[in-house]
C-alpha cells in the first residue's frame, strides 16, 4: 500500500535580481526585476508503507521543497499530493497527527525546558491525555536511551543527545510516516551510527516509512533499500539501490603492491589512478576487462600485497548528478 | 469540536507558562526587566505633570485623563507583548523561514505563532497600568471597564501587528513599513487625542487603531456610552477578521527558507 503519492508536483520561487554595486541597488528601486526559479519540476513518485526511502541531491536540487510539500508547509504550484489518504495542502492539520519530521537544521524542541517538558508539551500538541503521554515518553526514553539527560535542559545537551530529543519529540504522537530532512548533520560518526541504528529499529519495530534526506552517504548505505535522486527540480534516477549498486558497479578499484615497477603490463579496459613505484592505484571497467584477466596479467610472484573493492557510493552518486540527462538508460 | 478547542487553548497555556519560564530562567534579570520598565513608564509621567502645572489641560485631557491614557496604553501594549510577542516580529519569522516548526503541528498555526514568545518587560508595562489606575482614579466600575479595555486593546494593538506584519508575505521588506506604522500607533497612544484634528485625527481613527484600542475606551471610563463601547467592540470584531484573512491568504505565499536556524526560539 502506498503511503505518498505525488504527482506532477511542481514549485516555483520568484526571486529578486539585482545588478551589482549601489547603483544596481538604486536600479532596482524604480525598476525591480524578478525572475522565476524552478525549485521542483513534474515530480512524480509513490513511497510504499514501511519503506526507508533515501531521497537525495545536491544543494539546491528540490529536496527539501518536495518535503515541505508533502507535509504542507508549502502550497505546491501544479500536480497532486496525498500523505496517507490526505492531501497535505487541503488537510494540513489531519496530516500533523499522522507524520512526524526532524528538520537537522531547525530546532523545534524549546532550548530552555528538559527533553522530558518538552515531549509533555508535544504531547499537549497531539492531544495525548497525560497517562498516554507518560507512558510513550517511557517507551521512547528507553529505545532512545535518554535516561542519563531526559532532566537536563536542551541547551545543555550535546548535538547528538539533542538531535535524538528532537526524533523522539517527532515520534510522540506514533506518526505512521517519518520525514526526516539530515537528520545526522554535523554529527560525529559514532553519533551518526547510533542515530542510524534507532532509525533502523525504528522502522523494525514500530513500522514506521521513512522518507529520508541526507547529503551523508553513509546514512543512505546503512539505512535505505530505495533511492530517488532529484537535480534541478528533476527525478533522475528511481531505483532500489541493489539494482543502483549492480548497474554502477561495473567497475572496480585495485591497489598492488609490486615488487619491481616493470613488471606492471598495460592492458585495455584499466585506468591508472595513481603510481608510485610499485604501488599502483587502477580503475577497472569489467565490462572489457575481468579481474581474473588483470590479475593473470600481473605475475602473481611478484605481488607483494593486492586490495580490491569497489567504487564508493558517493562516487556512483557524484556520477549520476553530473550526468543526470542520462538517467533513462538504467 | 469543543474538545478541539479546549486541547488548542491547552498548547496556547502552556506556551505561555514555558515562554515566562524562560524569562525567568535569570531571576536578577528577570525582576530588574519588568521593574526598570515601570520605572522607565514613571519618567514619562514627570514631564506631563510639569506640563500641567504650567496649563490647565492638554487637548481636553487634564491629570486624571492622562493618567487614564497612560495606564491603559501600558496595560494593553504589555498584555499584548506578555501574550503575543512573537505577532511583533512576524515579519522576521516570514523572511527568514520560521513559521516551519509550526505549521508541522496539528494545532491552528497563527495561535501557535502567536504564543510561542513573551516579554519580561511587558510584565513591567502591564503592571504599571494597573498601578496607575489604581493610585489616581480608582473605583470598582472604572477598573472591571480598564481590565476589558486592556483585553480589547491589546488585541486591537495584536491584531494590527498581525496585519501589517502579514504584509511580508506579499512585499519584500514590507516589514518595516509595519514595524513603522505600529509603533507610531503605539507613540501616539500616549497623547491625548484633543490636539490631533483634520487629517491625523481621521488616521487615528480609522487607519492606525489608536482611537478604537485607547481614545474611545479612555472615553468611555470617563463618561460611560454604550455607542462607543458597541463601536469599539464591532471594529475589534472587523480588525481580527480583517487581521486573520491577511495572514491566511498570506501563508499560501510561504515560501520557507533553508537557512540553518532555531525553528522555536
Amino acid at each position: 500500500m502506498k503511503v505518498i503519492e505525488a504527482e506532477d508536483l511542481s514549485k516555483n520561487f520568484r526571486v529578486k535580481r539585482k545588478e551589482k554595486g549601489m547603483r544596481g541597488s538604486i536600479r532596482s528601486i524604480f525598476h525591480p526585476q524578478t525572475e522565476e526559479i524552478c525549485a521542483v519540476d513534474s515530480v512524480s513518485f509513490g513511497v510504499e508503507e514501511g519503506e526507508i526511502l533515501a531521497f537525495i541531491g545536491p544543494n539546491g536540487a528540490g529536496k527539501s521543497t518536495t518535503i515541505k510539500m508533502l507535509t504542507g508547509i508549502l502550497y505546491p504550484d501544479s500536480g497532486h499530493v496525498e500523505v496517507l489518504g490526505i492531501d497535505p495542502v487541503r488537510k494540513r492539520r489531519q496530516l500533523a497527527y499522522q507524520i512526524g519530521t526532524v528538520f537537522g537544521q531547525k530546532e523545534q524542541l524549546w532550548t530552555h525546558l528538559t527533553p522530558y517538558d518538552n515531549f509533555r508539551f508535544f504531547g499537549a500538541i497531539y492531544d495525548l491525555d497525560n497517562d498516554a503521554a507518560e507512558s510513550r515518553i517511557a517507551e521512547l526514553a528507553e529505545i532512545f536511551e535518554l535516561g542519563a539527560f531526559i532532566n537536563t535542559p536542551v541547551r545543555n545537551l550535546s548535538l547528538g543527545q539533542r538531535i535524538r530529543c528532537e526524533i523522539v519529540a517527532s515520534l510522540i504522537h506514533r506518526p505512521k510516516v517519518l520525514f526526516l530532512d539530515e537528520p545526522t548533520i554535523g554529527l560525529d560518526p559514532v553519533v551518526k551510527e547510533n542515530i542510524r541504528v534507532l532509525i533502523k529499529q525504528m522502522n523494525r519495530e514500530l513500522h514506521t516509512t521513512i522518507f529520508l534526506t541526507s547529503h551523508d552517504i553513509g546514512d543512505i548505505e546503512k539505512l535505505c533499500k530505495r533511492i530517488v535522486i532529484v537535480n534541478a527540480g528533476q527525478i533522475v534516477l528511481d531505483d532500489s539501490m541493489e539494482h543502483l549498486k549492480y548497474h554502477y558497479l561495473n567497475k572496480k578499484i585495485v591497489e598492488v603492491k609490486l615488487q619491481e615497477e616493470a613488471l606492471w603490463p598495460p592492458m585495455e579496459g584499466i585506468t591508472i589512478l595513481k603510481k608510485k613505484g610499485g604501488n599502483i592505484k587502477f580503475e577497472v571497467d569489467t565490462a572489457i576487462l575481468k579481474i581474473n584477466d588483470v590479475l593473470r596479467g600481473i605475475n602473481a610472484e611478484h605481488i607483494q600485497d593486492i586490495n580490491i573493492s569497489n567504487i564508493p557510493l558517493e562516487n556512483i552518486i557524484m556520477e549520476i548528478y553530473r550526468t543526470e540527462g542520462r538517467a533513462d538508460r538504467l | 469540536m469543543l474538545m478541539a478547542v479546549k486541547n488548542q487553548m491547552r498548547v496556547c497555556a502552556l506556551a505561555v507558562k514555558y515562554n515566562i519560564m524562560r524569562e525567568m530562567l535569570n531571576k536578577v534579570t528577570f525582576l530588574t526587566n519588568i521593574l526598570f520598565m515601570m520605572f522607565n513608564n514613571a519618567a514619562f509621567i514627570v514631564q506631563w505633570v510639569i506640563l500641567l502645572r504650567l496649563r490647565e489641560d492638554v487637548g481636553g485631557y487634564t491629570m486624571r485623563e492622562v493618567m487614564l491614557l497612560w495606564g491603559l496604553a501600558a496595560s494593553s501594549f504589555g498584555l499584548s507583548h506578555l501574550l503575543f510577542s512573537r505577532v511583533f516580529s512576524l515579519p522576521e519569522l516570514i523572511v527568514n523561514g520560521k513559521l516551519d516548526a509550526y505549521l508541522v503541528q496539528p494545532k491552528n498555526v497563527l495561535l501557535s505563532v502567536m504564543t510561542s514568545a513573551t516579554s519580561a518587560s511587558a510584565i513591567g508595562d502591564f503592571l504599571y497600568g494597573l498601578v496607575l489606575i489604581c493610585i489616581f482614579c480608582f473605583s470598582v466600575r472604572r477598573l472591571l471597564l480598564f481590565l476589558l479595555f486592556t483585553v480589547t486593546g491589546a488585541l486591537i494593538m495584536t491584531d494590527f501587528a498581525l496585519l501589517m506584519g502579514s504584509l511580508t508575505f506579499r512585499f519584500v521588506r514590507a516589514e518595516m513599513l509595519g514595524s513603522n506604522i505600529v509603533a507610531s500607533a503605539i507613540t501616539f497612544a500616549t497623547y491625548p487625542d484633543g490636539i490631533f484634528h483634520g487629517v491625523s485625527r481621521f488616521l487615528l481613527y480609522n487607519i492606525i487603531p489608536v482611537g478604537m484600542a485607547i481614545y474611545h475606551p479612555v472615553h468611555i471610563m470617563i463618561a460611560f456610552d454604550v455607542r462607543k463601547l458597541l463601536a469599539v467592540l464591532g471594529y475589534l470584531v472587523f480588525l481580527s477578521a480583517a487581521a486573520v484573512f491577511v495572514f491566511y491568504r498570506g501563508l499560501r505565499r510561504y515560501s520557507s527558507s533553508s537557512l540553518m536556524q532555531s525553528g522555536r526560539v
